[in-house]
């Protein structure tokens, strides 16, 4: 069972020698949470993805060095020690990672959470990964050099194929399996046993969606509602659409009569703001978009579709019921009206993962959460910050996750 | 009345098309909720059009996603289904009516080129593509629209998908010295008849090929039309060819290259305009955008104005061996893929 290593960047090997290598104990003793090394080694790589030459070629990377800087990671470890508990934090053990091919940093920041948790890893990278995850890759084994060679020896990123016995050697040597990408992942990863301790966090197809308070944007300057329209197409045209915390849908919340001036100056700036920001779709989401949305109609789900701009596509739901699940193409804004946010509440399942919002006060969106009462929606977040990755993710804590608590009652 | 179906100078097509395509585009929204759904969220209230550019068009792939029909349940005769490469199945209704149509208009369209009579027939692919009828694919579909056009049959693949230079050679001497008809997918014409007859020495000149499936895979032989043409004329002596364009959602038209090779034509009932993909304005002559495609066949279904995934050119207008637009198909869209993270193309990539 020969697999591809790609971090630390080397030969052809056997499954079961990498699994041994990196649970074998590393020089200088076992990883321990918040080990130097390993946070030597995340700033180090932070520094390099924030350098401009990086992060002008690939923007998404800037996020993620950020999210690795030396004050962020301080802030990850000491939620992870659970000061004032008593309990002690130690690694939880192997930990196999299943990241999405599509979504290039995911991969970085389950891996990273983890091995400053103190685990060995094993990622596992799409043959098909391109673009910035090889630019991380790439950067990775730069960081190498400068290394504590622990880092090497515990750490693994690797590409393998068609090999249904390497998923399966994984899976029965990991102490916890993180699948990321959706449902169809999850059931054929699962296929494979787990060592009876071990367990999943798993991470299933999501839908987002976004909401707009009438009142909110009424009494809003023009420079503002101009962030907000900016805000939403990074949520929007990141990832064209499809990734699990992009909104497939707005709801504009409060006076139906104000509905439809705010959704035409809305869908103004969105075209705007896209432009400015050298957003386009091809010809071929441009027809995707119409087949998509012609269905809607079709189906009797959109009264009215606005198809002026190839880059925007409006779109006016029947009624909140007609709110679509499934991916549309890249820059379709699909409307409708509602009068508050309770009026919501009941619409959420617990497949909805991220809300993002304008216009809204503190108070009305904890009030909301409180009406959602963990049927659905596992973020709230403003426009602009959908795609944000955080550590606490789709409900779980991560970095807790990635450790285990040992009690000790003297 | 003439049987022609090249016959109309743009003009004059453009004038029958537009009254005809804005008679069936009312005839549709009677019948068919759907349609009329979509046209009214897309802002065609009105019922007449000051041409047929402005006529509203539909995504081909809305029969994959759709039942798009204009008959009641019980007018059906026959459901059409295609698939495509994405394993979506277009469903296509038809009632007697348009059944009939179809079938004629090809028919005429074919006689064009073929003549009046049924002519001897080489397949240029094995019997298997439509032996079992349950499960043949789109090309055996069309294989056995195609063989009522010809007469004493013979499949130049065996079982093993290999040439049967021996078959081929017995056509010939029964058949050779007087007008027959060749069919196959244009690669498999390339690959496995040219091949074979040049490798054999044969005498191809009296053979009328009719062949269609795209140039994708000969690409990399860098074989294109041109060159798929002068090599068959001077090998193997095979000069009368048309390739030819259709779509299961226009089932009953084709469009046909004319006997120069200068391009594909379109039948009196059909036409195709080319649409920029950027502001779905008409293409000038010469400018690459998306075909569309119009034909009065679908009667039973709104299919008689459709935006294909195709991208093609027109040459001319009026200007070559027949009349109308003279257009060529340039290769096919690539199709929209979300990048989202439901995809980590697990137990290996795909």
């Amino acid at each position: 069972m020969k697999i591809e290593v790609r971090f630390p960047a080397g030969p052809q090997a056997e499954i079961d020698d990498v699994i041994a290598g990196v649970t074998a104990e590393p020089e200088g003793g076992r990883l321990v949470p918040g080990d130097p090394r390993v946070v030597d080694f995340l700033t180090a790589l932070a520094r390099r993805l924030l350098a401009p030459s990086i992060a002008r070629r690939h923007p998404e990377l800037g996020s993620l060095g950020f999210f690795l800087r030396k004050t962020e990671i301080r802030k990850t470890l000491e939620h992870l020690r659970r000061e004032g508990d008593d309990a002690l934090v130690f690694p939880r053990g192997l930990v196999f990672h299943v990241p999405p091919a599509n979504v290039d940093t995911i991969f970085v920041y389950s891996w990273a959470l983890s091995a400053l948790a103190g685990n060995p890893n094993i990622i596992r990278i799409s043959s098909r990964a391109a673009g910035a995850a090889l630019t991380i890759l790439e950067t990775l084994n730069e960081c190498l050099a400068d290394a504590h060679p622990a880092i090497g020896q515990t750490q693994r990123m690797i590409t393998y194929g068609h090999q249904d016995e390497v998923t399966a050697a994984l899976s029965a040597a990991c102490d916890l399996r993180v699948i990321w990408g959706g449902d169809r992942t999850v059931r054929d990863i699962r296929r494979h046993p787990l060592a009876p301790h071990a367990r999943d966090v798993t991470f299933p197809d999501r839908s987002s969606y976004a909401a707009i308070s009438l009142a909110g944007w009424q009494a809003t300057d023009a420079e503002g509602r101009k962030r907000a329209a900016e805000g939403l197409v990074n949520d929007v045209y990141w990832f064209d659409q499809a990734a699990c915390s992009s909104p497939m849908a707005i709801y504009l919340v409060g006076d139906a009569g104000q509905a439809p001036a705010v959704k035409e100056e809305l869908l103004s700036l969105v075209a705007q703001g896209a432009r400015a920001q050298g957003f386009a779709v091809d010809a071929a989401m441009a027809v995707e978009k119409r087949v998509s949305t012609y269905g809607l109609a079709a189906e009797g789900r959109a009264t009215a579709l606005d198809l002026a701009d190839n880059t925007v596509t409006g779109v006016t739901l029947t009624s909140p019921d007609a709110v679509p699940h499934d991916w549309l193409g890249a820059g379709v804004f699909p409307f409708t009206t509602v009068g508050s946010l309770a009026e919501i509440a009941p619409l959420i399942t617990r497949k909805d993962q991220t809300f993002s919002h304008f216009g809204f006060t503190r108070d009305e969106l904890i009030a909301f959460a409180h009406q959602l009462g963990g049927r659905g929606v596992d973020r709230i977040v403003p426009f602009g910050q959908a795609l944000n990755f955080a550590g606490v993710w789709d409900g779980y804590d991560l970095i807790r996750e990635f450790g285990r608590l040992v009690t000790v009652t003297a | 009345m003439s049987e022609e179906v090249f016959t109309l100078k743009q003009p004059e097509k453009d004038e029958r098309l537009l009254e005809q395509l804005s008679a069936l585009t009312r005839h549709h929204r009677e019948r068919s909720p759907e349609y009329d759904r979509i046209l009214l969220a897309s802002g065609q209230a009105q019922d007449s059009y000051a041409s047929v550019y402005d006529l509203p068009w539909l995504p081909v792939r809305m029969f994959k996603n759709h039942h798009l029909k204009s008959i009641p349940d019980d007018e059906i005769v026959k459901v059409l289904t295609s698939s495509g490469t994405t394993g979506d199945v277009s469903r296509i209704y038809l009632d007697r009516d348009a059944a009939a149509a179809q079938t004629r208009m090809l028919s005429r369209t074919l006689q064009t080129v073929l003549g009046p009579k049924r002519l001897p027939m080489l397949i240029v692919d094995s019997r298997g593509v439509v032996a079992d009828r349950r499960s043949f694919s789109a090309r055996g579909a069309g294989m056995l629209g195609l063989m009522n056009f010809g007469r004493d049959h013979v499949w130049v693949l065996d079982e093993n998908g290999e040439p049967d230079v021996e078959v081929l050679k017995q056509f010939l001497a029964k058949h050779g010295d007087q007008p027959f008809l060749i069919f196959g997918f244009t690669f498999m014409v390339w690959l496995y008849l040219y091949e074979a007859a040049r490798d054999a020495g044969l005498d191809l000149s009296n053979g009328i090929l009719i062949h269609s499936g795209g140039w994708k895979k000969l690409i990399d032989r860098a074989v294109d039309n041109a060159e798929f043409r002068r090599r068959l004329a001077e090998d193997i002596g095979l000069t009368k060819i048309h390739n030819f364009y259709g779509m299961v959602e226009q089932i009953g038209t084709i469009y046909l290259e004319g006997p120069d090779g200068g391009g594909l034509y379109c039948p009196d009932f059909a036409d195709v305009i080319i649409r920029d993909p950027e502001t779905w304005e008409v293409a000038p002559i010469g400018t690459p955008g998306l075909i569309e495609v119009t034909s009065t066949l679908p009667t039973s279904y709104p299919g008689h104005v459709l935006l294909t995934e195709d991208l093609g050119v027109v040459h001319g207008v009026d200007d070559g061996a027949w009349p109308g637009k003279r257009f060529s198909v340039l290769g096919r869209l690539p199709r929209a893929e979300a990048r989202g993270c439901s995809d980590t193309f697990t137990g290996g990539d795909r």
